[in-house]
């Protein structure tokens, strides 16, 4: 049997071999968390040894890129705002978190708002985004509540869980040398050389179940007690932490032009069974109904910067009586 | 079970493991139980198709030569098909549903095939044989032309007669394709034939010749193996040899390669620009099919590559499926250079009876064209593989009569040869392209769109846009074309490269003559290329034929 293995079979396991002590011994740490998919603790939160934090990714999805300091200065009113896509916006300038602090911002009142939002988070993995927040002392959290994106949590829950495992499946991606190729692969080549056409050719599946999953009623009960769950979860913490929460909630636009309507899917009812002191809710269907909104619209849930400008808006104008103390 | 999953690797792990630790029996009886495990992964129920086959074609290949058999013995083993769907059906494997309809014909078999077999019996001497053959080859050809072919032909005819006016208003069933049908009744038929014509002697040993036609490296996309070359190997005790291990590991490291790195990440580009929906243009189309060409050949070599290396961890060998066939100077020549096995076996067991070339030279062109169409059809039952394989044959027959061509496929000078193969590789990627469109419209498509060079940013490519295109911003050019076109070259280039090396022996993993360094370092870096490419199990081009 010795025979069958070569001088040239030697090398490869050796480089290898190499090559994974290298990358363990001095890479380790950058990798960590990247392959949880959306569910590391840290959430995508760096800490620099500066005292800088610089908020990078969670799983396979970034946060815009943004650097804070991890120390609330004296007197700034910290705005969070966690939630998914829709309070993400098309950027980062054009995000309702930075318009909200810079309508909130004034002579005394100095504001910064962190965009705390990835494409396709559910009530789950905001909750870990939430629960991190929470360690930077904000003044005030905008939770925007949204359940559709609970299919793709549940699944990247299972993918996690998974992941962790030792299905022989993910055998290879145990090797953080692989796991590096890979990610370095995806990121560098496949996101920057292939048009977004192609990419979303990749997650037609996904879609499809996605789809199939939509149509089952009990399915979307199951989900709206899901959020509804972790939404007490949520609140529960910042009571905990004395912050003062906004429930921001979700709209969807039906039909297009002018026979366009708003449709809440039951989120307002149930943000507003939470309202307490410490606990308000603004919802989208009140501040964009009665206006022409579907010009605001990307699609059935996106807004564009104008959109975003008049939701911020809405939302400086109900928390400014929060703000306006400025002894926090 | 496809060759990219964890299960495969499993289960040659597993196989290999115990193989070399068991008497030469006991090998049989591994591989003919892994090999039924690998295929009733798909669909379990298709064992029973499969099964069957072996059955009719083992005792219509032993009356042909050695002698009657006990009809109780015929029962039984004709009786097993049946059992095993009423057990799929009340075990409920896999969940699928075995509907009475499924279970009839395999609960007809035994009845049917013992009085066929009672009464070719009577038949007088002379005539047994052929009533043998034409017992076995019309139950492969009735087999594969119902579950390969029947719903394209229904749905032609109905289409035909909704032209003439006649709305029929059928429903008409849809037949599941079961994996790899094509090459095993390919295999199975080619066994009978060659007993019939005494090319090779008949096996009387059921489970040897069972683990032959179900072979897991090679059971559902070839190659597609003649009895003379492997039965010996299957007869024989296989001895355990270092550089046969070394061979497969080497096979199987080249044959991932082209088929993960190579095939499935050319596939995206290709999927793209043959989607339905994809509104292309003349560098799409281009990018498209070249990208293609590469895909089916990563993927297709990689797969024969892959079944090579596997059997050779076994002490088997296969047969050469692919020669470097894009180096080809003409069609003849590609032909010796793609898809080997099929096209030798269209070459014996088609072309020849036909008459061949021994007619005269209308006779030979007739049955060259003939033979490509039906290989053509072979691949699949739709009218763009018809017309891929007409394609063929017309391109055979015009090397044939155009003397400057036929000189250039057979030119030796440097020139002339890179000529040759230029113009081969142009006319195969019109090839792909038929064979590639879902449709004749798509296909229609396909190459209207060489006259429309703008891109999808409204950057025009064609006659006074030259201009413009420089003075547009490049990063709309890039959006449109160059970066996907970068991604091809990244995934292409590697494998141009190792065939260059190559170009001598025709075969990309032999690289014996390279400083073993040299070898250890690329192998690693194929290594990487293939462990960053891994988003899951894409399926291989050629189980669907």
């Amino acid at each position: 049997m010795h025979s069958a293995f070569t001088k040239t079979f030697l090398l490869v396991i050796a480089i290898l071999v190499v090559a994974e002590i290298a990358m363990r011994a001095f890479w380790s740490r950058g990798l960590s968390g990247r392959f949880d998919y959306g569910y590391h603790p840290t959430a995508g939160f760096v800490e620099k040894p500066n005292g800088g934090l610089e908020l990078v990714r969670a799983g396979g999805r970034r946060f815009h890129r943004q650097l804070y300091i991890q120390k609330k200065p004296r007197g700034l009113f910290r705005i969070m705002v966690v939630g998914d896509s829709v309070p993400r916006g098309p950027s980062l300038a054009e995000a309702y978190s930075t318009r909200v602090a810079e309508f909130v911002n004034g002579p005394g009142i100095p504001a910064e708002g962190w965009n705390l939002c990835l494409p396709g988070y559910g009530a789950h993995r905001c909750h870990i985004v939430l629960a991190q927040a929470l360690k930077y002392q904000p003044s005030l959290i905008i939770r925007h509540v949204n359940n559709s994106n609970e299919y793709e949590d549940e699944r990247e829950w299972r993918r996690s869980q998974d992941f962790q495992g030792w299905h022989p499946k993910n055998l290879l991606m145990k090797s953080l040398l692989v796991r590096r190729l890979h990610e370095m692969k995806t990121e560098g080549v496949f996101w920057s050389l292939l048009p977004e056409k192609i990419r979303a050719q990749q997650g037609m599946n996904d879609a499809g179940a996605k789809i199939i999953a939509m149509t089952d009623e009990k399915q979307i009960r199951a989900w709206q007690d899901r959020v509804r769950n972790f939404l007490k979860e949520d609140l529960d913490l910042c009571r905990a932490a004395g912050v003062p929460v906004l429930l921001v909630t979700q709209v969807r636009m039906r039909g297009t032009g002018k026979s366009a309507t708003l449709d809440d899917s039951g989120l307002d009812d149930l943000a507003r069974s939470f309202v307490a002191p410490g606990v308000d809710v603004l919802t989208m269907k009140d501040v964009f109904s009665g206006t022409d909104f579907a010009p605001l619209f990307m699609d059935t849930a996106h807004l564009n910067g104008r959109g975003h400008e008049i939701l911020a808006r809405a939302i400086a104008e109900k928390i400014t009586p929060v703000a306006n103390p400025p002894q926090r | 079970m496809s060759f990219t999953s964890w299960q495969f690797a499993a289960l040659l792990i597993g196989v290999f493991a115990l193989y070399w630790r068991l008497p030469w029996r006991g090998r049989t009886w591994l591989l003919l139980v892994s090999s039924y495990i690998f295929y009733g992964a798909w669909d379990a129920r298709f064992l029973a198709l499969h099964f069957t086959t072996t059955v009719v074609d083992f005792y219509a290949a032993l009356a042909m030569e050695k002698g009657r058999v006990p009809l109780r013995q015929v029962a039984v083993m004709t009786s097993l098909p049946a059992l095993w769907m009423l057990f799929c059906k009340f075990a409920r494997v896999q969940n699928h549903d075995v509907a009475w309809q499924h279970l009839a014909p395999a609960i007809a078999l035994p009845v049917l095939f013992c009085g066929l077999y009672t009464a070719l019996w009577r038949v007088p001497d002379q005539r047994r044989r052929k009533a043998f053959l034409l017992l076995s080859l019309g139950s492969n050809l009735v087999v594969l032309g119902f579950f390969k072919y029947f719903n394209f032909f229904a749905d032609s005819l109905v289409q035909i007669l909704a032209a003439l006016g006649w709305k029929t208003g059928w429903t008409l069933p849809h037949i599941v394709l079961p994996v790899g049908i094509s090459f095993y009744t390919f295999q199975a038929m080619s066994y009978t034939i060659d007993v019939y014509r005494g090319q090779t002697k008949s096996v009387a040993d059921f489970p040897l010749f069972a683990a032959f036609l179900s072979f897991f490296p090679q059971l559902v996309a070839g190659p597609i193996e003649r009895t003379h070359q492997m039965m010996p190997q299957f007869e024989k005790p296989r001895v355990w040899d270092p550089t046969a291990f070394q061979r497969g590991g080497r096979l199987l490291l080249f044959g991932l390669f082209k088929k993960v790195f190579v095939g499935d990440n050319c596939a995206l580009l290709a999927n793209y620009a043959f989607a339905a929906d994809t509104p292309l243009n003349g560098p799409w189309a281009l990018l498209g099919v070249l990208a293609f060409a590469v895909q089916i050949y990563g993927d297709f070599s990689g797969y024969t590559d892959i079944a090579r290396g596997s059997a050779q961890l076994l002490g088997f060998r296969l047969n050469h499926n692919f020669r470097l066939p894009y180096f080809a100077q003409g069609p003849s020549d590609f032909w010796r250079r793609w898809h080997i096995t099929l096209s030798s076996w269209f070459r014996d067991y088609v072309y020849i009876p036909l008459g061949g070339n021994r007619g005269g030279t209308f006779a030979t062109l007739r049955n060259l064209g003939l033979t490509m169409v039906l290989a053509g059809l072979w691949h699949g039952a739709n009218w763009t593989f018809i017309l891929w394989g007409a394609y063929h044959g017309a391109l055979l027959i015009i090397y044939r009569l155009v003397p400057p061509l036929h000189a250039l496929e057979s030119a030796k000078s440097r020139p002339r040869v890179l000529l040759g193969t230029i113009v081969m590789f142009a006319l195969t990627l019109v090839g792909w392209a038929v064979f590639r469109c879902g449709s004749l419209a798509q296909l229609g498509d396909w190459f209207a769109a060489f006259g429309h060079w703008q891109g999808t940013s409204g950057i025009g490519w064609s006659k006074p846009a030259i201009g413009e295109v420089l003075a547009a911003p490049l990063a709309n050019i890039a959006v449109d074309w160059l970066k996907p076109a970068l991604w091809f070259a990244i995934h292409a280039l590697p494998l141009a490269l190792l065939q260059f090396a190559a170009r001598r022996s025709g075969d990309e993993s032999d690289n014996s003559a390279w400083p073993w360094p040299v070898r250890g370092i690329i192998y690693v870096l194929m290594i990487l290329a293939i462990v960053s490419s891994t988003s899951g199990e894409v399926e291989f081009i050629y189980f669907q034929f």
